[in-house]
């Protein structure tokens, strides 16, 4: 079926970028989710703005101890990235499993996170990792945690003359990570992220997938961290994937899952 | 090509199949269309239309995309292949031949995405296992086959590549 109508803008710098936003101007990389939303009736813009072109949306490297990704890499770069595998494997693991093969390939991370996709696997796993995305807009540069970010279904903290530049993941020496899914379809029923720094005493859990947003707590040790009471704590969503009751138990069955899974993964 | 009153075009180049082809479309035109109405190459079949079925698939760059769901526009200046470009029109393509030779198709509807994507597999620099194959092509449906004879077509394709037999 044929798309709506709309004009096509290629700025090649942030600055212009930034100047071709408006309501009705938004911003376009992959396509994965807004050109499904647009063939659906559901958003019509006037313009799409383009920022393959941008050279500040792209790129990934380590600074100030932390991972900077930029917006606009596509998830099977990610998966692939040296640097990745090798100081966050369970966020290059996460990544080689999103979506499908042609997914990875044209969706790109910041575009997963604007949309705000309830099921999206990178949300879950980035609010695990307590990582923050920067945003740019006219009046300057802000940073926000993924955690107040991905605010709503299908609904991030973007005004419509932002953009996000980039994500930012703290790195840990010696952190061991697992994520696990539950998935019959093309989205996952329930998605688990389990994080653990020892010496740091941080331990982290996000589950996603089951409800409007990802959810993720700290606790003080592995031990501290009951399935059932995180089957409890959230707060899932009824939809083709299951019920709500059905939801906790995938919920329980999973973070157990994910905690075994941590067992057996070395620093 | 004076076009005063029509919608605004964008002007592409893109190698497809080896043959360079330069058109103006409109921003809104998807590659799939592009390539089945513009340039009559109606191999590449749509389906869901929602990136989820696979049949659309064809390679920009080597790298498999939904064509349903991927602007022509983004295929300026890239190479694009399709299922067209797998065989020389004589001789069929490895994959072609191992999906012949075990059946790995009936109605045939989903066999040109099935063979885009399980090219981009093979053209990775090492050849894939069976759970790399199963893996790689979970994206793509088929309502006739049950996967099994798809998977080993492929899992034939790649073990003739690591042993650097001919084929």
């Amino acid at each position: 079926m044929t798309l709506p109508p709309f004009a096509l803008v290629r700025p090649t710098t942030l600055d212009d970028a930034l100047r071709e936003l408006s309501e009705d101007a938004v911003p376009y990389c992959g396509g994965t989710e807004l050109l499904l939303a647009m063939r659906a009736g559901l958003h019509r813009p006037d313009a799409l703005v383009d920022l393959k072109r941008v050279p500040e949306l792209a790129g990934v490297r380590v600074d100030d101890g932390g991972l900077v990704i930029g917006a606009t890499e596509r998830h099977a770069d990610l998966a692939a990235h040296p640097v990745i595998r090798e100081r966050l494997p369970v966020f290059a693991r996460m990544e080689r499993h999103i979506g499908n093969a042609r997914v990875r390939n044209q969706g790109s991370i910041g575009g997963n996170l604007c949309f705000a996709e309830p099921k999206s696997d990178v949300a879950t796993v980035l609010m695990a990792l307590e990582a923050s995305v920067t945003l740019a807009g006219p009046a300057g540069r802000r940073v926000v945690a993924v955690e107040e970010f991905v605010a709503g279904p299908y609904y991030a903290e973007r005004e419509p003359d932002e953009l996000l530049v980039d994500v930012r993941i703290p790195l840990r020496d010696g952190l061991r990570g697992a994520y696990l899914k539950f998935q019959t379809m093309e989205r996952p029923t329930a998605g688990v992220a389990v994080l653990a720094d020892e010496a740091a005493g941080w331990y982290r859990l996000a589950v996603g997938a089951v409800g409007e947003v990802p959810l993720a707590w700290s606790f003080g040790s592995l031990g501290e961290i009951d399935a059932d009471d995180i089957a409890a704590r959230v707060d899932p969503t009824p939809d083709l994937s299951g019920s709500e009751e059905y939801k906790r138990h995938v919920t329980a069955v999973y973070v157990r899952r994910a905690l075994a899974k941590l067992e057996r993964v070395s620093p | 090509m004076t076009e005063p009153s029509g919608p605004p075009r964008v002007a592409v180049t893109v190698d497809v199949n080896g043959v360079s082809v330069s058109r103006q479309v409109e921003p809104r035109s998807l590659l799939a269309d592009f390539l089945r109405e513009d340039l009559g190459l109606t191999g590449t079949k749509v389906s869901c239309e929602l990136q989820v079925c696979g049949v659309c698939t064809v390679l920009v760059d080597g790298r498999p995309v939904s064509a349903c769901t991927f602007l022509t526009a983004d295929a300026d200046g890239a190479a694009v292949t399709t299922v067209e470009g797998l065989s020389d029109g004589r001789t069929l393509h490895p994959l072609q031949e191992s999906f012949v030779d075990n059946f790995a198709l009936q109605c045939g509807f989903c066999t040109p995405g099935f063979l885009m994507m399980a090219k981009a597999l093979l053209d990775g620099d090492e050849p894939p296992d069976r759970a790399a194959i199963v893996e790689h092509l979970e994206g793509n449906i088929c309502r006739c086959t049950g996967y099994q004879p798809i998977v080993e077509a492929v899992e034939q394709v790649a073990e003739r590549q690591r042993g650097g037999a001919h084929g």
